[in-house]
C-alpha cells in the first residue's frame, strides 16, 4: 500500500460551520455560509461562504457586470443579433477600442469607440473598488493590507495599458480590445510594430519574475506538501515559534542550493516575484512607442544582439518596381 | 465501489473529458513531417510541411500537357483574320495553337458557351460583340506584361492563362471589396476585422488587406527605422493588424510560414530577411498592376453576376496564381512552351494596334 | 556559520538511494551524495564545452553568446563539434546534471523524512526541457529544431518558432498554458499576501492565525481553500502550466504544420453552423 501524499483529503471531518472571526460593529452583516461542498473538501475546505457584502463590493460586482454586459451586447449586435454566429464567433468577436482620428477625446459616435471607452471605465473603478475592498476586509480583520498592494502591482499593469499609455501616445486608439482573439492579435501587432518585444529588457525581466513565480510557487507547495506529515502548512505558527516542519523544509534547501528561507522570507520571495512581474512588465509596456520605437535596433545600439551570417538579399526599394 | 455525488460527478466529468480529448485529436495531423531549414542553424527559420498535404497539393497543381510546338514561320495572323490587335504578329500556326489551348484553360467542354464560344460569338470570330473577347485581350497584353516587365517577380517561370484560370473562366481565388458597415449611429454593427478571416487564415485580423495593400498603395511597412520615436514614425498597433493580416494572407497562399521571408527578430531588416522577401516585395507591386491597370480598367465590360456587391471587379491577389504554393505549379517554367504569350519582337511592336487601354 | 542552530541533530547518515555512505557528506551547507558528484561533473564539462564554444563564436559577452544546434541535414545523426556537436554534448551534460540534480534532491528528502514532491515537481520543469530539445526534434527528424544556449539567440528561436505557425497565440494549448503562468503567478501573489498580513499585522494589533485567514477570504470571495488546500492549488497550477507548456510546444510541428488560427477551423466547420 503506497504512501498518503497530502495530496487529495482522504477523511473530511465535519463540525459546525464557522461564521468567520467576529467584525467590528461598524461593517455589515456578513451573509450565512452556504454550507459544505464535499468535493471542495478533497482539495480545500469544504466550507461555502460566508461572504462579506459591503458597499464597495456591491458596487465593484455592479459596475464589472455593467462593463461585462456592454461587451457583451456589442459583440451580439456585431452579429446582427443573430446567438447562433454568437455562440460559433464568440472567440472572434471583440469591442475595439476607438478610431485613431479620435485622438484623447471622451466623446465620440458610440459605435466608433464610445461603447469601448465607457466599459474600460467601468472596468476601471469596478478593479480599483475591488482593490478598496481587499482593503477594508483587512482592516476589519486587523490584518496586514499586503494583498491590497499586490493588487495595486496588477492595477498598475491595467492602467498602462489602457490609460497611462495611450494618453502618452495621444490615442485611445493603442489600447487592448475587449476580445479574446482580437486583445490576441493585438499583443502580437504590439511586438511587430515595436521591433520585437524580446529585446525589451523590461519585458525580459517580466517573463523572469513570471516563470519566477511559477517556480517559487512549484518549489514552494511542493516543499508544504513534503513536510505536511509535520503539519508544514501551519505556516504562521510555524513562523513565530519554529517546528520540524520549518526545520526540515529550511533544511531541505539548504543541503540543496546552499541557502533558504524561513517559513515567513519564503512569501516575501513569493511576494515580490508575483508582484514584480506586472510592475516590471508595466514599465516595459510604458516605454514602448514613447521612448523606444524599435527595440531590435536599440538593442543593437547597445551591443547585445547575436549576430548571424547575413543574407545577400538586395532591398528592391533600391531598384525599384518596373511600375 | 459505491455511487455517491462525488464519484458520479467525477467519473462524469472525466468521461466528458476523455470524449471531447479524444474528438480533439481528429483536429490535429499526425507524423512524420517534413521541415527545410530557412536560415542559420538554430535561429528555427523555414518551412513545416504536412507530406500527406503536399501530395494533394502536388497533385492539384500539375501544369497540363503542352500541345506540340507551332511553326512560326509562314503567313502572320493579321494577314489572313480580322481584327486581331495583339496576337496579329504570331503565324497563322502559332495564332490557331495558342487559340486551340485557351480554350482549355479558360472555357473546356463543347456547347453554346463553352470552347471557342465562351469568347467569340458563334460562326463570327471577328466580331467583338462579347464582353469575355474584350476582357480576353486586355489578359493578354497583361500576361506579355508579366512575361517582360515583371520578370523581377515571375523569372523564367513565366505566367500562362493557366496559372490563374486553370480551366476556369473565373479563377477560382478571387476577392471583391466587401460591404462594410459600422451599423445605426449607436450600435456596434459588422465592421472591418473581429469576425473568423478566412484570408488571413481564419484568425481576428481585418477581414480586407486587399483594398488598400493590392490595389492602393498604402505603406505596408509600419516597423520604426529608428530606435526612438520620429514624428515621421506614427504607425498604430491597428495599423500594423492591417499589414499582419496581408501577411497571414501571403502566408495561406503560398503554403510557407513566416520565417520564409523574414528572420522575425527584425521583419524589416533587409539582411536578415532571406531573398524570397525581396521577390515578394515584387510580387506585392505586380499584383497591384494588375488589378488597377489590367482589371479594374474593365469595369464597365463586366455584366453585373461578374461583380461583386460593390459593383467592383473580381480581382488577383496572391492566391490567386500561387494556390497554396510557393512557385506556382512548383516553379514548372510554362512560358517556355508557350513562346506566343511573349510579348512580340520590338521590330513587330510599333505594328500591335492600340495604345495602353485605360 | 554553514551549520544553523538547529541542524546539527539532522545530520544524520542514510537516505542515500545509491552509493550508501560513499558520498554521504556535506561541504559547507551542502549535501554532497553521489548525484552530487554527477551534477558537479556534467555542471563542470557542460560549462567548459559552452566556454569553449563560445570561444567559437567570437564573443563572450554573455547576452550575445550562441552556441547552437546542427543543421536540419544532419539528422538525428552527431554533428561536427564546432557546426552543433558541442550544442549536442551540452545537451546530453545539461541533462545529465538536471537529473542528477533530482536524484539528489530524492535522497536530500528521504534524509529529512520528508515527502517526493519536490523532485516530482522538479521532474516536471526537466520535462519540458527534455521535451524541447529532445522529444520534438526526434519527432521531427533532427537534432536542429532544439532551441541554442544562449540569452538573446535563444529568444529568436521562440520568436522564429512562433511566427513558422503564423501567430502562436492561437495554439490552443498555449492559451491554456499563458493562463495557468499567469494564474499561477495571481494565487502566489494571493497566498504570499495572506501569509504576510497574518504575520505582519498593523502596529499594536496580536498576530493573526488560520481563522483570521479563513475569515478574510471567505469575506473576500465567499470560499477560503485553507492552508493546506492554497499549497496543493499552486503546486497543481505550477506543474500544469508546465506540462502544458510541453504540450503546446510537443504539436507544434509534430502535430500541426499549418498556422495555428487553422486550428479553429474544426469549430467553425461544425455542422449545424458551419462557415
Amino acid at each position: 500500500m503506497a504512501e498518503y501524499q497530502y495530496l487529495f483529503t482522504r477523511i473530511q471531518v465535519r463540525g459546525p460551520l464557522y461564521p468567520g472571526v467576529p467584525l467590528p460593529a461598524e461593517d455589515a452583516p456578513r451573509s450565512k455560509p452556504f454550507g459544505f461542498s464535499h468535493l471542495a473538501g478533497k482539495l480545500g475546505d469544504a466550507q461555502i461562504g460566508p461572504m462579506y457584502l459591503g458597499t464597495y463590493g456591491v458596487l465593484s460586482l455592479m459596475l464589472g457586470f455593467i462593463a461585462f454586459e456592454i461587451i457583451g451586447l456589442n459583440m451580439l449586435a456585431s452579429v446582427n443579433w443573430n446567438p447562433v454566429l454568437f455562440v460559433r464567433d464568440l472567440f472572434w468577436l471583440s469591442l475595439d477600442p476607438p478610431l485613431p482620428q479620435h485622438g484623447l477625446r471622451l466623446m465620440m459616435p458610440m459605435h466608433e469607440g464610445g461603447w469601448w471607452l465607457l466599459a474600460g471605465g467601468c472596468l476601471t473603478l469596478s478593479l480599483l473598488l475591488w482593490c478598496a475592498r481587499t482593503y477594508a476586509r483587512a482592516k476589519s480583520l486587523g490584518l496586514g493590507t499586503h494583498t491590497t498592494w499586490a493588487f495595486m502591482g496588477a492595477i498598475w499593469l491595467f492602467l498602462v495599458l489602457g490609460f497611462i499609455r495611450p494618453i502618452m501616445m495621444g490615442s485611445w486608439s493603442e489600447a487592448v480590445p475587449f476580445g479574446i482573439f482580437s486583445h490576441l492579435d493585438w499583443t502580437a501587432a504590439f511586438s511587430i510594430r515595436y521591433g520585437n518585444l524580446f529585446y525589451n529588457p523590461f519585458h525580459a525581466l517580466s517573463i523572469v519574475f513570471l516563470y519566477g513565480s511559477v517556480l517559487i510557487f512549484a518549489m514552494h507547495g511542493a516543499t508544504i506538501l513534503a513536510v505536511g506529515r509535520f503539519g508544514g502548512e501551519r505556516e504562521v505558527e510555524h513562523t513565530i515559534d519554529r517546528g520540524t516542519a520549518a526545520e526540515r523544509a529550511g533544511l531541505f534547501w539548504r543541503w540543496t542550493m546552499g541557502f533558504n528561507a524561513t517559513y515567513e522570507s519564503i512569501h516575501r520571495w513569493a511576494w515580490w516575484f508575483a508582484i514584480l512581474t506586472p510592475v516590471t512588465g508595466g514599465i516595459g509596456i510604458l516605454l514602448t512607442g514613447t521612448l523606444v520605437d524599435n527595440w531590435y535596433l536599440w538593442a543593437m545600439d547597445r551591443g547585445f544582439v547575436a549576430s548571424y551570417p547575413a543574407y545577400d538579399t538586395v532591398n528592391p526599394y533600391l531598384q525599384g518596381a518596373p511600375r | 465501489m459505491r455511487f455517491n455525488t462525488t464519484n458520479v460527478t467525477l467519473l462524469s466529468l472525466a468521461g466528458a473529458a476523455a470524449v471531447i480529448g479524444f474528438g480533439l485529436l481528429f483536429t490535429f495531423e499526425r507524423l512524420p513531417v517534413q521541415t527545410v531549414q530557412g536560415g542559420f542553424r538554430g535561429t528555427s527559420m523555414g518551412r513545416v510541411d504536412n507530406p500527406r498535404a503536399a501530395v494533394v497539393l502536388a497533385a492539384a497543381n500539375q501544369a497540363p500537357e503542352a500541345p506540340e510546338a507551332a511553326d512560326a514561320t509562314g503567313e502572320r495572323a493579321r494577314e489572313i483574320y480580322e481584327n486581331v490587335p495583339v496576337l496579329g504578329h504570331l503565324s497563322v500556326e502559332q495564332f490557331g495553337r495558342i487559340m486551340n489551348v485557351m480554350t482549355q484553360w479558360l472555357y473546356p467542354g463543347e456547347g453554346d458557351a463553352v470552347g471557342c464560344n465562351g469568347c467569340h460569338v458563334p460562326g463570327n470570330f471577328a466580331s467583338d460583340d462579347k464582353y469575355q473577347k474584350h476582357v480576353a485581350r486586355r489578359m493578354i497584353q497583361m500576361t506579355m506584361a508579366l512575361n517582360s516587365e515583371w520578370t523581377p517577380h515571375t523569372a523564367q517561370t513565366g505566367v500562362t492563362c493557366w496559372t490563374c484560370h486553370r480551366g476556369q473562366s473565373v479563377p477560382a481565388n478571387v476577392w471583391h471589396e466587401a460591404p462594410r458597415s459600422t451599423g445605426p449611429n449607436f450600435l456596434t454593427g459588422p465592421g472591418e476585422q473581429n469576425r473568423p478571416n478566412v484570408a488571413a487564415g481564419l484568425s481576428d485580423l481585418p477581414l480586407d488587406p486587399f483594398t488598400p495593400y493590392l490595389m492602393g498603395a498604402q505603406e505596408i511597412r509600419m516597423q520604426g527605422a529608428n530606435q526612438h520615436p520620429r514624428p515621421e514614425s506614427r504607425q498604430s498597433i491597428q495599423q500594423t493588424e492591417w499589414t499582419y493580416s496581408l501577411m497571414m494572407h501571403m502566408s495561406t497562399s503560398l503554403g510557407v510560414n513566416c520565417t520564409f521571408c523574414h528572420n522575425s527578430r527584425a521583419f524589416a531588416n533587409w539582411e536578415e530577411s532571406p531573398p524570397q522577401r525581396a521577390l515578394a516585395w515584387q510580387g506585392i507591386r505586380m499584383v497591384r498592376d494588375i488589378n488597377n491597370t489590367y482589371i479594374e480598367s474593365l469595369r464597365e465590360r463586366f455584366p453585373p453576376n461578374r461583380l461583386g456587391p460593390l459593383g467592383d471587379t473580381l480581382k488577383a491577389n496572391c492566391s490567386t496564381c500561387h494556390q497554396g504554393v510557393n512557385k506556382p505549379m512548383y516553379g514548372a517554367p510554362m512560358i517556355r512552351d508557350y513562346p506566343e504569350l511573349l510579348p512580340a519582337p520590338a521590330a513587330q511592336r510599333a505594328e500591335v494596334a492600340g495604345p495602353r487601354m485605360q | 556559520m554553514a551549520v544553523l542552530s538547529f541542524e546539527k541533530k539532522y545530520r544524520v547518515r542514510g537516505g542515500t538511494l545509491v552509493g550508501g555512505d560513499l558520498f554521504d557528506f556535506w561541504v559547507g551547507p551542502f549535501y554532497v551524495g553521489l548525484f552530487g558528484v554527477t551534477t558537479i561533473f556534467f555542471s563542470l564539462l557542460g560549462t567548459a564545452l559552452i566556454l569553449v564554444a563560445a570561444a567559437g563564436g567570437g564573443t563572450f559577452n554573455p547576452w550575445r553568446i550562441n552556441i547552437a544546434p546542427p543543421d536540419i541535414a544532419y539528422g538525428l545523426r552527431l554533428a561536427p563539434m564546432a557546426l552543433g556537436g558541442y550544442w549536442q554534448v551540452i545537451t546530453i551534460c545539461a541533462l545529465g546534471a538536471f537529473g542528477s540534480w533530482a536524484l539528489r534532491q530524492a535522497e536530500i528528502a528521504r534524509k529529512l523524512g520528508m515527502g517526493m514532491h519536490i523532485p516530482v515537481a522538479y521532474s516536471v520543469a526537466v520535462f519540458a526541457f527534455f521535451t524541447l530539445n529532445v522529444i520534438r526534434p526526434v519527432l521531427m527528424g533532427a537534432w536542429g529544431h532544439g532551441f541554442p544556449y544562449g540569452i538573446f539567440s535563444h529568444l529568436d528561436w521562440v520568436s522564429n518558432v512562433g511566427y513558422q505557425y503564423l501567430h502562436f497565440h492561437y495554439n490552443p494549448a498555449h492559451m491554456i498554458a499563458v493562463t495557468l503562468f499567469f494564474t499561477t503567478t495571481f494565487a502566489l501573489s494571493l497566498h504570499a499576501s495572506l501569509v504576510l498580513a497574518a504575520i505582519n499585522p498593523p502596529k499594536g494589533e496580536a498576530v493573526k492565525g488560520a481563522e483570521h485567514e479563513n475569515s478574510f477570504y471567505r469575506d473576500f470571495i465567499g470560499y477560503s481553500i485553507g492552508t493546506l488546500g492554497i499549497h496543493r492549488l499552486g503546486l497543481f497550477l505550477a506543474l500544469s502550466a508546465g506540462i502544458w507548456s510541453a504540450i503546446c510546444i510537443v504539436i507544434s510541428g509534430p502535430f500541426w504544420t499549418r498556422g495555428w488560427p487553422e486550428w479553429w477551423g474544426w469549430w467553425l466547420k461544425l455542422p449545424f453552423w458551419s462557415i
